[in-house]
């Protein structure tokens, strides 16, 4: 951004040195709990319990992959993941995209009522049966739609992406209309190409969502294998060698927590093969926010 | 809160399960009498009358229980399907509790032809979405000698129906145990031979050992820091601190409650938590860890934690239930040799004053009428799916459930007693080779116990020969030193103290909602108990602090759970009355 | 299909309306339905409308079962045969000093969490984004963002371990003689608060500073340049720049995160507390699980769900107002 070549004064040279120490150490304690995670991965599951293991497996051992890769059912499941992260991801983008373009319109009459209504879904929930009586009476219950339709309209990705929208000069928008183009022409030729970052972070929540939704093919599939996902099958494996987090209570109502636990190994091989796609899959979106945005067409 | 039920869940070989698809569901309906059940149509290469892959049925179960799932194909589920014709498809509990899931499958209406909805059993039969296993139990003998009439009439609901059966801690014939599947103090093998295998008592006995021995011994051969004594406090698990009162006053594990004798015909509720033998004993663990041999994080440490502490062998006793660690610590105590460095645990059977009988160990079986299996609505062939569950109960498939295969998972010497290799033994103990090969149907009926054959056990981890085949030296030894057949003799608890029919009351206290002020009352018991016991522990002033919980234990109103809990026992005891 | 729903969009304003519109352009804070308006925006409207019947179908049709607070819910009787019981439930919940104590649980946790990633990850956005090295940008980002895939019990497990008295912040603390004995951070109150807040700090900055990233990526560098020739050093440009121009996304998100101080989390509290701390440790989401899911009372965690709807939105509101008035980016 800035000419290199020109002579940096010594403050800015200490505030350069002082931000990538800052910003490696950062990153270092950032990477820990995810080399920690890769370790237990590779380690033996009952030696594993010792606890103790940092950086580096202590008594190798793939078995904990073997466990998680010959899971049955992984292979249905990986096929729904990534065929409802894919799905549900264009799906997801297309809607909010639309809904936001609408909502940021500055002259649209009914910006203001519509964004509450929309604001107030994030906070009001009628909890679990009522929702599942819904998508049974909607047939969406023992199907596949019910991991793309029903969240497809997010208040948070809406409120997101209808600020970056807001925020794109009027000019682009007036001048096109100058030019005689309709709402469509506008958000698809004039709005949308400006708007690759926050497509793109959208795009990277909506698919993580996907990608690690677990919950609802439980509920909603509970008996229907063929349409089970991978997170699904993984929660199943893990549930059965460790049962932690939100089942126990004071009451001891919680018996079968007894078993054998080479839970951890497994998790973490678990954890380390369901993030390697999503990370596969960064660096192309993240060209989108990294490189400055260049703003050709429209000088004023 | 000790359940006995999980015991004897952990000891039956571990959970596993089937594939299937799913079958359809159809409009309820309540049979009155038991329709034809399917029969073989066809011969095996034996000889033997088998189903035909298209005659099998599949059908579906889910156990409100966390468990593992068995592979498609796998060995024994395609064997035992072409035996009766029956294939069940098991899934387990996954991220919800037991009750958020029976909700949640109820409100789906999307439900399995067996379930098992552990502490949402209620619900289901409230929902009128069972079927009533009345008429079953007179066609299929296999099902009826599962109980007795009396114990039968424990699981009639109050519309007059029986809806399920609890399928453990059952035991066909004599009853074969050889562990100490319930709570005790333990103490490792090598701190008793160090002091010369002596007789221990009481609470002060025991601590005062441990104390001499991490005196003379404060590290392990390889140089771990020996600590004297833990206490898990985690979540529910806090009854290995709020437990011992019970048992240290020589009463058995009613879990919430002790009921008192004195008048057999008319028994009491009494509360341990405010005993003085309570009080008593959270004053000796206050002495210990100010005197610095209890393990400081012992009221804040996870139970990952406590398994990782447990399993490097440097803790020389505790107080807790078998099935709570003794699974979880075998592989790495394998691994390390820890079983031939004495760091096995033995059972003691401490009682207050060292003179009481004590009963920490459960003889025989312990009736849960709270959860069970049944068949539900969905199911739309009830008769094969009781015809499934009586003819899983015959001894040649509840072997092949148990044992496996003869010839493969099993040999049979010539005195017709079954045994294992070593190779087999590690095969059952694999997890993908169980979910390729083993299928218990672990949630549906069984039995503990003598085979049919009166040799073998039902159920080979109660197979005497078998138990003794894995004991290391030292643990062998102080067997030896005692004269202790096995666990049960080691803890020496009094024998054959009939159990009343009101045993064990925690069924009821486990079922207490907040609809009641004893429910109420119960929930905020257990809160107030898992802030104080840690803290008066810790305390540097006993006296006061232990004041101060009996007056926030107070406070909780716990007269109100027990006059609940007391007109529960009244109406057991009257139910039991009527039915002898 | 679907998309055919949209094309309403497709048709043009005509060219008339456009010319006349240019004169009204000055006042847009807030237009008026007039037929004039509908017959221009009709478009918008149209598609608006299906948007809001999506939402009253998956968003508001289910808010009929905050009748269950009103009833003793049975799963036999249904919502539409349980007994009602008035306000019975609300008044459990507000007759019960922990319930009290919980909510204080909450909102203490929430805001402390709040306030910390907040400021963590714009932080650490604006930091990265003076880098100049494309590829250490890159890799700093990418390693950031990856705790986020990482289960609370993974992380908290981490957290427990590091603090134990065994752990490696006692042996720091021992080696360098602050402390004589090892200290239990668990076993006091006091830290439990802090400890939650840097567990999400750890877990999400990354994560969180990704939308930030992407609003700085929008500036035009033409400020930059302009900042630069006036003179402004790199904090000048970053206050006059950079902040100012991520601020409207700084605020709806502000916004969308007061709404959810009450939603202060389940897990974490859960897996890292204890019976000695549980006084502060316990959120509404732990107590609704033990009283009413616990203990098969649908009505009674409705009753509580309701009251966190209750107190988010009013929160919006005030915040809302207060980010109006002062001319701020707003959410509605």
């Amino acid at each position: 951004m800035f000419d290199n070549k020109r002579k940096l004064p010594t403050s800015e040279w200490v505030f350069i040195i002082c931000n990538t120490v800052f910003l490696v150490l950062f990153a270092i304690v950032t990477l820990y709990p995810v080399l920690n995670t890769v370790a237990y991965s590779f380690n033996d599951g009952s030696d594993a319990l010792l606890g103790g293991i940092h950086l580096l497996p202590r008594k190798f051992s793939m078995k904990s992959y073997n466990v998680v890769v010959n899971k049955e059912g992984m292979l249905v499941g990986a096929k729904i993941t990534v065929l409802r992260t894919i799905l549900g991801t264009v799906f997801s983008l297309a809607a909010n995209a639309v809904l936001s373009f609408i909502l940021s319109r500055k002259r649209f009459v009914f910006k203001s009522g519509l964004s509450l209504f929309w604001v107030i879904t994030m906070y009001a929930n009628g909890g679990m049966i009522p929702v599942m009586l819904l998508y049974r009476s909607l047939g969406l219950t023992a199907s596949f739609w019910v991991y793309v339709i029903p969240g497809a309209v997010s208040a948070f990705n809406i409120m997101v992406m209808r600020t970056f929208m807001a925020g794109i000069p009027d000019s682009f928008e007036e001048s096109a209309q100058l030019d005689g183009a309709g709402y469509a022409t506008i958000f698809l030729k004039v709005i949308s190409p400006l708007c690759k970052p926050v497509y793109a972070t959208i795009a990277l929540f909506v698919a993580v969502y996907q990608w690690n939704s677990w919950f609802d093919a439980m509920l909603y599939n509970r008996l229907n294998p063929e349409y089970t996902t991978l997170q699904y099958e993984l929660m199943k494996l893990l549930s059965s060698v460790a049962n932690q987090g939100g089942n126990g209570n004071a009451g001891g109502k919680t018996e079968a927590a007894a078993q054998t636990i080479t839970g951890i190994t497994v998790r973490s091989a678990a954890t380390v093969l369901t993030m390697l796609p999503i990370i596969c899959l960064y660096p192309f979106l993240q060209n989108y926010f990294v490189t400055g945005l260049t703003i050709g067409g429209v000088k004023e | 809160m000790k359940k006995k039920i999980i015991s004897c869940v952990m000891a039956s070989a571990m959970a596993m399960s089937a594939f299937a698809a799913c079958s359809g569901t159809t409009e309820p309906e309540v049979l009155e009498t038991a329709g034809p059940a399917p029969t073989a149509d066809a011969t095996n290469a034996a000889g033997e009358e088998v189903f035909s892959e298209d005659a099998i049925l599949d059908m579906t179960m889910f156990s409100a229980m966390p468990g593992n799932e068995i592979n498609s194909g796998n060995d024994i589920q395609e064997r035992i399907a072409e035996l009766t014709g029956v294939r069940v498809k098991e899934t387990w509990l996954t991220g919800q509790t037991a009750q958020e899931a029976v909700g949640s499958i109820i409100a789906s209406g999307d439900l399995p032809d067996f379930i098992d909805g552990g502490d949402g059993m209620a619900q289901l039969y409230d929902a009128g979405l069972l079927v009533a296993w009345d008429p079953y139990i007179e066609e299929y003998p296999n099902l009826k000698e599962l109980y007795s009439d009396a114990e039968w009439e424990m699981f009639r609901q109050d519309d007059g129906h029986i809806y399920w059966a609890n399928v453990f801690c059952n035991s066909y014939g004599e009853p074969k145990a050889t562990g100490h599947n319930d709570e005790a103090f333990w103490i490792q093998v090598r701190v008793l031979e160090w002091a010369g295998y002596p007789e221990i008592k009481t609470l002060d006995q025991y601590f005062d050992l441990i104390e001499s021995y991490v005196d003379a011994n404060p590290t392990m051969e390889n140089g771990t820091k020996n600590i004297g004594y833990t206490c898990l406090c985690d979540d529910w698990r806090y009854f290995c601190i709020e437990n011992a009162g019970q048992f240290l006053a020589g009463y058995p594990n009613d879990g919430s409650v002790i009921v008192n004798l004195t008048d057999y015909d008319k028994p009491t509720i009494e509360d341990y938590n405010t005993t003085q033998i309570t009080h008593d004993y959270l004053k000796k663990l206050n002495e210990v860890y100010n005197a610095g041999y209890m393990d400081i994080d012992f009221a804040t440490q996870t139970y990952d934690e406590y398994i990782q502490k447990l399993s490097t062998g440097a803790v020389l006793g505790m107080c807790d239930q078998y099935w709570d660690f003794a699974y979880s610590i075998a592989g790495p105590y394998a691994e390390q040799g820890l079983d031939k460095m004495g760091c096995d645990y033995v059972p003691l059977g401490l009682v207050a004053d060292g003179i009481t009988e004590q009963q920490w160990h459960a003889y025989g079986d312990t009736l849960n009428n709270s959860s069970g299996c049944a068949v539900t609505t969905s199911c739309e062939d009830p008769a094969a799916a009781f015809q499934f569950l009586s003819r899983i109960l015959d001894q040649e498939i509840h072997d092949l459930r148990f044992w496996g295969i003869q010839g493969e998972d099993y040999l049979v010497d010539d005195d017709g007693l079954f045994y294992r290799t070593e190779e087999m033994r590690a095969n059952w103990k694999d997890e993908t080779f169980k979910a390729n090969h083993c299928c218990t149907y672990s949630y549906m009926p069984q039995w503990l116990g003598t085979s049919h054959d009166g040799i073998n056990a039902m159920q080979p981890q109660e197979q005497a020969s078998e138990y003794y085949a894995g004991l290391a030296e030292p643990f062998a030894n102080c067997l030896k030193a005692y004269n202790a057949g096995g666990l049960p003799d080691m803890i020496g608890s009094v024998k054959g103290v009939e159990m009343g029919f009101w045993y064990p009351m925690y069924s009821y206290s486990n079922s207490m909602t907040t609809e009641t002020a004893g429910g109420v009352a119960w929930e905020r018991m257990g809160t107030t108990k898992h802030e104080w016991l840690p803290k008066v522990v810790m305390s540097t002033n006993f006296d006061a602090d232990w004041a101060s919980y009996m007056d926030a234990y107070a406070a909780c109103k716990p007269e109100d759970f027990l006059a609940e809990m007391q007109e529960e026992l009244d109406r057991r005891v009257e139910m039991g009355n009527a039915n002898s | 299909m679907v998309l055919i729903l949209w094309l309403p969009l497709f048709f043009k304003e005509d060219q008339c309306t456009m010319s006349k519109r240019k004169t009204a352009e000055l006042d847009i804070t807030k237009v008026k339905l007039t037929k004039k308006e509908f017959k221009r925006q009709w478009g918008l409207i149209f598609v608006a409308a299906l948007y809001v019947i999506y939402g009253i179908v998956f968003y508001y049709l289910p808010l009929g079962g905050w009748i269950m607070a009103f009833q003793n819910y049975k799963l036999k009787t249904g919502l539409f045969h349980s007994k009602f019981v008035g306000l019975a439930k609300f008044k459990f919940l507000f007759e019960d000093d922990r319930f009290i104590r919980v909510i204080r649980n909450t909102l203490a946790m929430g805001i402390i969490n709040l306030a910390v990633t907040f400021v963590t990850a714009i932080a650490f956005a604006i930091l990265l984004n003076e880098v100049q090295s494309r590829w250490f940008k890159k890799t700093i980002q990418t390693i950031s963002y990856l705790p986020h895939f990482l289960s609370w019990i993974i992380v908290c497990g981490i957290i427990h371990d590091s603090l134990s008295s065994t752990g490696i912040i006692n042996e720091i603390l021992l080696n360098t003689h602050i402390l004589s004995k090892p200290y239990n951070f668990f076993a006091h109150p006091n830290w439990f608060w802090p400890i939650v807040a840097f567990s999400n700090v750890w877990k999400e900055t990354g994560w969180n500073a990704i939308i930030y990233f992407a609003a700085i990526t929008a500036i035009d560098p033409a400020l930059y340049e302009a900042a630069a020739i006036d003179g402004a050093g790199r904090f000048q440009r970053i206050w006059y720049v950079t902040l100012p121009s991520i601020k409207p996304t700084i605020m709806i998100l502000l916004l969308m995160n007061i709404g959810n101080v009450i939603n202060a989390g389940f897990e974490v509290q859960y897996i890292l507390g204890n019976g000695l701390v549980q006084r502060v440790s316990e959120t509404i989401d732990i107590y609704i699980l033990q009283f009413g899911v616990g203990n098969m009372d649908y009505s009674l965690g409705t009753a509580a769900g309701i009251f966190k709807t209750a107190v988010s939105i009013v929160l919006i509101f005030i915040f809302n107002q207060i980010a109006k008035s002062q001319g701020d980016e707003h959410l509605f």
